[in-house]
């Protein structure tokens, strides 16, 4: 314990310069950070800057000719001159450093001097704004966020135009300082949810943060749970609709996802394409997205079950197709099913993995290979690979990847609830979810909140979607600063005078 | 505590395999069971299991097992009466026989004479056993009508008599599976009965309704009489009448829709009166020719509403006689009586005076005037 502090000190005292002229010394050692004097007729000055952060374009064509230009005579007429709003002189040498690793400019005057110019002049690399990959939408907007927050949070900017909308920055990560905004609409999100996150992501304590969804992993409520507790996005349009809504959006600098939180189970089934269908087809896709669900998770523990226990429940038409087509398979059903699905998630782990070229063949190679010769080959019987491969299909259906993974998973204490006690194990199983579900919390919300605590309110956008004209009111289970979306009576209002027919 | 959760998960994992499975292609689905009454509390028993063939493998160019073809079709035995026959048969099976898929039960007449107590009771204690069970009674030998060869159908027999008795529920035989026999049976003022069936030929046939009184076959009511007892048992839709208006001139009517309703007069005298209405909604199937049209329906609905009456009040008067009531007659009397004095009704039965008022109506003669 004691050698660890010892350490510490050490590389500490090694480490951290105490004047300026150590910090040059010790950033002179990359090959790519430029400090020179500029010898002018009446002005001359240190500039130090590293060469692959800055502008250098920019540098050249605005900055130094300024500098160099014979009005300047002093530190004082460069603050004057130069044609940048935000100018900063300071003598605090933590700051000179680290705006010095962001991409500033430091001029000085000699070079021990602490007194210095910090010169803003980052270079942005990163790529363009591209169309949606992972949430794909036909009919919606089709952009998506990139790996730069600046860009970012000009896409929610831009569609939440208002002065009230806040964007605070904080920086986590020990090392690393990496740029966390969080962002929300003030008087209508919850300020006790806005301290929450808050708290949460400023307590964070980790060396460096990467992506938006370790931030997820590191505030979530429940770190051993495996339903995902805020919805990760790469849309925009998603993220302001959140925002709009009440939420709060906590974008990460370098991650191309932004985190809403909090979240309810049911929005991890909502696509957001949704929104722009009519309210019944809307509301039939939902419904279809939580059969699928359900089907998943227990298509094939109850194959297992009733195949192996319960051959009471096995409809009598039913019976001679199985038998049949069992009846050549060596494997019980349980070993028969962990088979096949094993089998169906290498292919699915194979195929994201795989780089896109070879992907294709993946398809090939799942397609025919898995699906008929090992039925040939009297691995699995024929009426479990439907059951299997419908079931993979449909854990592919839920919108968001993270719970996507999630429903895939459940389906193995399943089966091996089904193998130990039919469905009774299956009921056991299902319990065990759904009191785990039941404690659940999302930034201290409930986490399965229409269905229980029950609001009937919040029902309306959930499983069904009802018409626009019915969603006058926040969702409840954010307490939103202002409780009501627009004038109830006034959605409610007839169009326009009803006319009457010419023969009428 | 994390230590005593992970013994329980532990145990868990351990001990299921202690659970006894039935997976279905290892186990012999018992699908029917006959029993033969051979005498001396002594009967001849018989189970068929399903045999479903089928190529080894389809598709597969023979790999796997070898197809259930080869699997035994049915075994029978002599044992005493009211024993499970699957645990008489254990010791001959292939695999483990289960009787939990169960479709048909089968009695023959003779085990009915005699009685089927002890059947009753063991059907109505075993877990295992599904309730919507069909059950009937054969004329002829069960055994001889499970184990034939020479039927028309490939399909299982087990399928093929509750298929059949099955659809003739759905027309002109009343609900019968074995909750229904075992309400009657143990119900208060009323009686069991089932379909008889027999084999003729090379085909099964349903040949009226056998009528029992307690867990005795006292009579049976013909093929041409069921839709007369149905339409006073309980209403039904589908069923087929064939009414002879003249000798030799048949005019065949499908009950659109039949209603019964029961009144009661004088539920605790010596001769209760009882009163049954009947409504039927019917339509032309087949007619003599000429014989109907839609102007004169309603020369034909008065004789048919008399006809039945008649054949109605014939069915209960012989009920009465042999002192059985399988229309739950008692049953309907006691609902309408106030302190129903229960010890006398069998003999009260017998003196009480049936009613029929049938009304039909004829709403459709085909679609050719």
């Amino acid at each position: 314990m004691f050698w660890k502090k010892k350490r510490l000190e050490e590389t500490d005292k090694k480490n951290k310069p105490q004047t300026i002229m150590d910090l040059f010394q010790h950033l002179k050692e990359n090959p790519d950070f430029a400090h020179f004097q500029h010898q002018g007729d009446h002005f001359s000055c240190w500039i130090s800057f590293f060469k692959t952060l800055v502008d250098v374009d920019y540098v050249h064509r605005d900055v130094f000719p300024c500098i160099y230009d014979e009005k300047i005579h002093s530190m004082k007429d460069i603050q004057e001159q130069l044609p940048i709003e935000t100018i900063i002189r300071t003598k605090d040498l933590s700051m000179i450093q680290s705006k010095l690793l962001e991409g500033y400019i430091i001029i000085q005057k000699n070079e021990a001097d602490t007194d210095c110019l910090i010169i803003p002049s980052i270079k942005i690399e990163g790529r363009q704004i591209e169309k949606s990959e992972v949430e794909t939408s036909i009919l919606g907007p089709k952009e998506t966020f990139v790996e730069s927050l600046d860009t970012n949070i000009n896409l929610v900017r831009k569609r939440i135009p208002i002065p009230q909308l806040k964007v605070e920055e904080l920086r986590v990560g020990k090392i690393s300082r990496t740029r966390v905004s969080i962002v929300y609409i003030d008087g209508i999100a919850n300020v006790e949810n806005v301290n929450t996150v808050k708290q949460r992501i400023s307590d964070l304590e980790v060396a460096n943060l990467i992506d938006a969804t370790v931030l997820a992993l590191n505030i979530s409520d429940n770190d051993n749970s495996i339903f995902p507790q805020f919805i990760d996005t790469e849309r925009p349009d998603r993220v302001s609709g959140a925002v709009y809504e009440g939420k709060i959006a906590v974008l990460v600098d370098g991650s191309p996802n932004a985190l809403v939180m909090p979240s309810t189970i049911v929005e991890f089934f909502v696509a957001f394409d949704d929104y722009f269908l009519v309210w019944h087809i809307a509301s039939l896709y939902r419904l279809l997205r939580l059969f699928a669900v359900a089907l998943s998770a227990f298509a094939s523990p109850v194959y297992i079950a009733l195949l192996t226990y319960h051959y009471q429940l096995i409809p009598k038409d039913l019976l001679g197709t199985l038998i049949s087509s069992r009846s050549s398979v060596p494997l019980d059903p349980v070993m028969e099913v962990i088979v096949l699905e094993i089998m169906i998630e290498l292919l699915r782990e194979a195929g994201a993995r795989l780089p896109t070229k070879v992907g294709q063949t993946i398809g090939i190679v799942g397609g025919i290979v898995i699906g008929t010769a090992s039925v040939q080959a009297g691995l699995t019987s024929n009426f479990l690979l439907i059951l299997v491969a419908m079931s993979a299909l449909a854990a592919f259906i839920t919108p968001n990847y993270r719970m996507a993974t999630s429903i895939r998973f459940i389906r193995f204490p399943f089966i091996i609830s089904a193998q130990m006690l039919g469905m009774l194990g299956i009921a056991f199983c299902f319990i065990f979810f759904v009191c785990h579900l039941l404690r659940l919390t999302s930034l201290g919300r409930p986490y399965i909140e229409p269905i229980y605590p029950l609001r009937v309110n919040d029902l309306k956008d959930s499983f069904i979607r009802l018409p626009y004209n019915f969603q006058n009111t926040r969702p409840m289970v954010l307490r939103p600063g202002d409780v009501s979306r627009m004038n109830a009576t006034r959605t409610h209002k007839k169009k326009g005078k009803h006319k009457a027919d010419i023969d009428e | 505590m994390k230590l005593k959760t992970l013994v329980i998960l532990l145990l868990l994992a351990l001990l299921s395999s202690c659970m006894p499975t039935n997976i279905i292609d290892d186990i012999l689905m018992v699908e029917a069971e006959g029993f033969d009454y051979i005498g001396h509390n002594q009967i001849l028993g018989t189970a068929t299991m399903p045999n479903y063939v089928q190529s080894g493998n389809p598709g597969g160019q023979g790999g796997g097992l070898p197809s259930t073809a080869s699997m035994m079709r049915y075994v029978s035995g002599i044992t005493y009466d009211g024993k499970s026959l699957v645990d008489k048969f254990q010791p001959e099976g292939q695999r483990p026989l289960k009787i939990g898929k169960v479709r048909v039960m089968l009695f023959d007449k003779k085990l009915a004479k005699h009685g089927m107590r002890d059947q009753i009771d063991f059907r109505n204690r075993d877990p295992d056993t599904p309730r919507d069970l069909t059950i009937a009674i054969v004329e002829g030998s069960t055994n001889k009508l499970l184990t034939a060869q020479d039927y028309q159908t490939q399909i299982p027999i087990s399928r093929y008599v509750q298929d059949m008795i099955q659809q003739n529920n759905e027309q002109n035989y009343p609900t019968s599976n074995l909750s229904q026999f075992i309400y009657s049976y143990y119900g208060n003022y009323m009686d069991p009965f089932m379909p008889l069936i027999k084999k003729i030929g090379n085909h099964l046939e349903m040949t009226g309704i056998a009528i029992f009184k307690k867990d005795k076959y006292v009579m049976k009511v013909p093929n041409k009489d069921t839709f007369i007892f149905k339409m006073l048992f309980e209403k039904f839709n589908q069923g087929v009448y064939d009414f002879e208006f003249a000798p030799k001139k048949h005019i065949a009517i499908r009950n659109v829709h039949t209603t019964i309703n029961y009144k009661v007069k004088d539920g605790n005298s010596s001769a209760p009166d009882i009163y049954a209405y009947v409504k039927i909604n019917g339509q032309v199937r087949q007619a003599y020719v000429g014989s109907i049209s839609k102007s004169r329906a309603y020369r034909v609905e008065k004789p048919l509403e008399k006809q039945m009456e008649q054949k109605a009040s014939k069915l209960v008067r012989t009920f009465q006689k042999k002192g059985t009531d399988p229309l739950r007659l008692g049953d309907t009397v006691r609902s309408f009586t106030y302190n129903f004095d229960g010890k006398s009704w069998p003999e009260r039965y017998q003196n009480a005076h049936f009613h029929c008022q049938v009304t039909v109506n004829i709403s459709q003669t085909g679609i050719s005037q």
